[in-house]
C-alpha cells in the first residue's frame, strides 16, 4: 500500500496579509487587495494596466530575519522563510538554534536527511539583480549627468534648461549605493529552497521548481511523490514570488503581453475571473506559501495536527505556445483524467474545485469549459486570484492552502466580482457551510505546465 | 581605552554592527582585536560587515579599502576621518 502524505502546517503571507490566519480571514470575509501601481513606476513608461495587488509592509526583522540576512536575501528568499517559519509553527513543530550568527536552527525529532524542500518560484531574486543592475550600468550616466548639471550652471535661459533637463533624468535614476557583493546567491533561483534547508539544517532533497504559475503546485506534487516512493517522511513545500521590482519593468512585461486587468471605471472592480467582462488578472506584488507535508505515520507519531490529506499529484505540458494555453485543452483533460484515477476517485466524487482562475479571457473560457465537461455542475467553484491577484510562482501553493483550509474549516471563499459567470457552474456565490471532502487545486502556467493537486478530508 | 562625545558615539554603533554581523560573545570589542584572528571574521563576514558599517554610518567604502582593514581601530579611524571630512565639507 502506498505510503499517505499530510499536511500538518500552513504559512502564508500574500497581498492584502502577512499571515495565515488574517489572509483566511481576508478571503471568507471577501476583502480583497487592489491598488494603484506605485507612482515612481510612471516614471519609465505608460502602462495599460494601472493597478496591482501589494504586500502588507512586512517588518522582516520581527519575522526572525536578521539584519545580515536581509542585506544577502533577495525578498522572494525573505518571504519563504517567513512562510516556512509559519508553517512549521502551525505544525508544532520545535526549533532550536543551532549558529547564533548565521541564525540557524535545527529541527529535533526530525531526521535531517529524510526531511526535503521543494520551492517553487517563477523568477527567483531577479528582481535584485535588475536593481543591482542598475547600479552597474546606470552609475556612470548618473556621474555625467551630475557633472553635466555642474558645468550648466546658473546663467542663461538654455543653461537653466539644461540645468532643469539633468534635474529631470536625475530623478529616474533610482539603484542600491553599491553593487550587492551577494548578487549570484540572491538572483539564482534555487536559492529560495536553499535558504529553508540552511534555515532549518536540513538535508534531503532540495530543489526550486521553475515552471511559472504551476511552479508551487509542482514543488507540492513533487513532495508528495517523495514521501510516497519512501524517499523522505516530511518536505517542506510551496511556492514563493516577489515581482515588485524598483522600475515596474515585470509588471510592464506582462503589462505589454496585454495579460493584466484594466481599471476601468472602478479599479475594484477590475479583477473579476470567470465573469463575462474579465479582461486580464491582476498583478500581484508578490507571496509565499509553505506547507510542512508529513508521511501519516510520521505526524501520528507526534502528534501532529492534520489538516487534510494529499492523495494525488499529476502533471502534463501542453507542448503548443509559450504564453497561450492550448484552447483543446486535451493535455489538461490528460492531467484531470490520471489525477482521479491515481486517487482511486471518479470526477463525480470532487466536491471543489480551486480553479486556476486568472481572469485572462481564454484562461478562463477554457478552464470553465473543462470543467463543465469532467465534474459537471456538482463540485464548488472558486478563484482565489479574484481576491489577492496572480502570485505567479506562489499561486499554486496558496491555492493549495486554501484548499486545504476549505477542507478543514468545511467552507470556502466566495468568487469576488462574480457577477456574470461565463458558464453556468457551481460557483460560490456566498460563503456558506460546506461539506467538502474531496477537492482539486489546478494550474496552467506560460510554458504550458499543466500541474494538479487532490486534497482530501484526513480520516 | 576611555572615549567620550563624538568618538564614544562612533565606538558605540562600531560594536553594534560588529556584534550583529560578527556575533563575537559578550567580550569587549576593543580597537585592537583583529577581525579574523580574534573575532572570528570569515571573508564573506568581512563583506557583511562592511556593508552593514556602510549602512550603519551612511557612507560607501570602496572595495581596496576594505581589503586594507584588519582590525577594529582601522575601521575606527577610517570612519572618524570620513566624518570630519564630511563635517569639514
Amino acid at each position: 500500500m502506498r505510503r499517505r502524505a499530510v499536511i500538518t502546517g500552513i504559512g502564508v503571507i500574500a497581498p492584502g496579509a502577512a499571515a495565515t490566519e488574517d489572509f483566511w480571514r481576508a478571503c471568507l470575509a471577501g476583502q480583497a487587495t487592489v491598488a494603484s501601481i506605485p507612482a515612481h513606476w510612471r516614471q519609465y513608461a505608460d502602462y495599460s494596466s494601472t493597478i496591482w495587488a501589494p504586500l502588507p509592509k512586512l517588518d522582516f526583522s520581527a519575522l526572525g530575519i536578521g539584519r545580515v540576512e536581509q542585506m544577502q536575501l533577495d525578498v522572494s528568499a525573505m518571504l519563504a522563510l517567513c512562510a516556512t517559519r509559519q508553517a512549521i509553527d502551525n505544525a508544532q513543530l520545535a526549533y532550536i538554534l543551532k549558529n547564533e550568527k548565521k541564525n540557524t536552527f535545527v529541527i529535533p525529532g526530525l531526521n535531517s536527511r529524510r526531511a526535503a524542500v521543494y520551492c517553487g518560484s517563477g523568477i527567483g531574486g531577479l528582481t535584485s539583480l535588475i536593481f543591482n543592475q542598475a547600479n552597474h550600468s546606470i552609475t556612470p550616466l548618473a556621474d555625467a549627468l551630475q557633472r553635466i548639471k555642474a558645468l550648466a550652471g546658473e546663467g542663461d535661459s538654455a543653461q537653466k534648461e539644461l540645468r532643469e533637463l539633468c534635474e529631470a533624468a536625475q530623478e529616474t535614476v533610482r539603484m542600491p549605493a553599491r553593487f550587492n557583493p551577494f548578487i549570484v546567491s540572491m538572483t539564482m533561483p534555487n536559492a529560495v529552497s536553499a535558504n529553508i534547508g540552511i534555515k532549518y539544517s536540513l538535508n534531503g532533497p532540495n530543489t526550486t521548481f521553475c515552471c511559472a504559475c504551476a511552479a508551487g503546485t509542482v514543488a507540492i506534487g513533487q513532495a508528495l511523490r517523495a514521501i510516497q516512493s519512501e524517499e523522505v517522511d516530511c518536505a517542506l513545500c510551496g511556492g514563493v514570488e516577489y515581482l515588485g521590482d524598483e522600475f515596474g519593468g515585470i509588471f510592464r512585461g506582462f503589462d505589454i503581453a496585454k495579460t493584466l486587468a484594466l481599471p476601468g471605471c472602478d479599479p475594484q472592480e477590475a479583477n473579476r475571473p470567470f465573469d463575462k467582462k474579465r479582461t486580464g488578472f491582476l498583478f500581484a506584488e508578490g507571496g509565499a506559501a509553505m506547507l510542512v507535508l508529513e508521511e501519516l505515520e510520521h505526524a501520528l507519531q507526534r502528534e501532529a495536527p492534520i489538516i487534510a490529506e494529499l492523495t494525488a499529484f499529476a502533471e502534463t505540458f501542453d507542448g503548443h505556445n509559450i504564453m497561450m494555453i492550448d484552447p483543446q485543452a486535451a493535455e489538461i483533460r490528460r492531467m484531470l483524467h490520471n489525477l482521479v484515477q491515481q486517487a482511486d476517485l471518479d470526477f463525480s466524487d470532487i466536491d471543489y474545485i480551486n480553479a486556476h482562475g486568472t481572469g485572462t479571457a481564454l484562461n478562463d473560457e477554457i478552464e470553465a469549459q473543462l470543467i463543465d465537461d469532467l465534474f459537471g455542475k456538482k463540485p464548488l467553484v472558486n478563484a482565489t486570484k479574484s481576491l489577492i491577484g496572480h502570485t505567479i510562482g506562489a499561486g499554486g501553493a496558496i491555492e493549495t492552502a486554501v484548499t486545504a483550509l476549505s477542507i478543514a474549516c468545511k467552507t470556502t471563499h466566495a468568487c469576488h466580482n462574480l457577477n456574470d459567470p461565463v458558464r453556468d457552474l457551481n460557483f460560490v456565490r456566498e460563503v456558506g457551510e460546506f461539506p467538502i471532502r474531496k477537492a482539486i487545486t489546478q494550474s496552467f502556467a506560460f510554458g504550458g505546465h499543466n500541474a494538479a493537486l487532490v486534497l482530501e478530508e484526513y480520516s | 581605552m576611555e572615549l567620550s562625545g563624538p568618538d564614544a558615539v562612533i565606538l558605540e554603533k562600531m560594536d553594534k554592527v560588529i556584534r550583529e554581523v560578527l556575533k563575537p560573545g559578550a567580550a569587549p570589542i576593543t580597537l585592537d582585536k583583529r577581525f579574523k584572528e580574534d573575532l572570528g571574521a570569515d571573508s564573506l563576514d568581512s563583506v557583511a560587515l562592511i556593508m552593514a558599517l556602510e549602512e550603519e554610518f551612511k557612507t560607501s567604502i570602496s572595495e581596496e579599502q576594505a581589503r586594507s582593514f584588519t582590525s577594529v581601530g582601522g575601521v575606527y579611524d577610517f570612519i572618524k576621518a570620513r566624518l570630519v571630512a564630511a563635517k569639514a565639507s
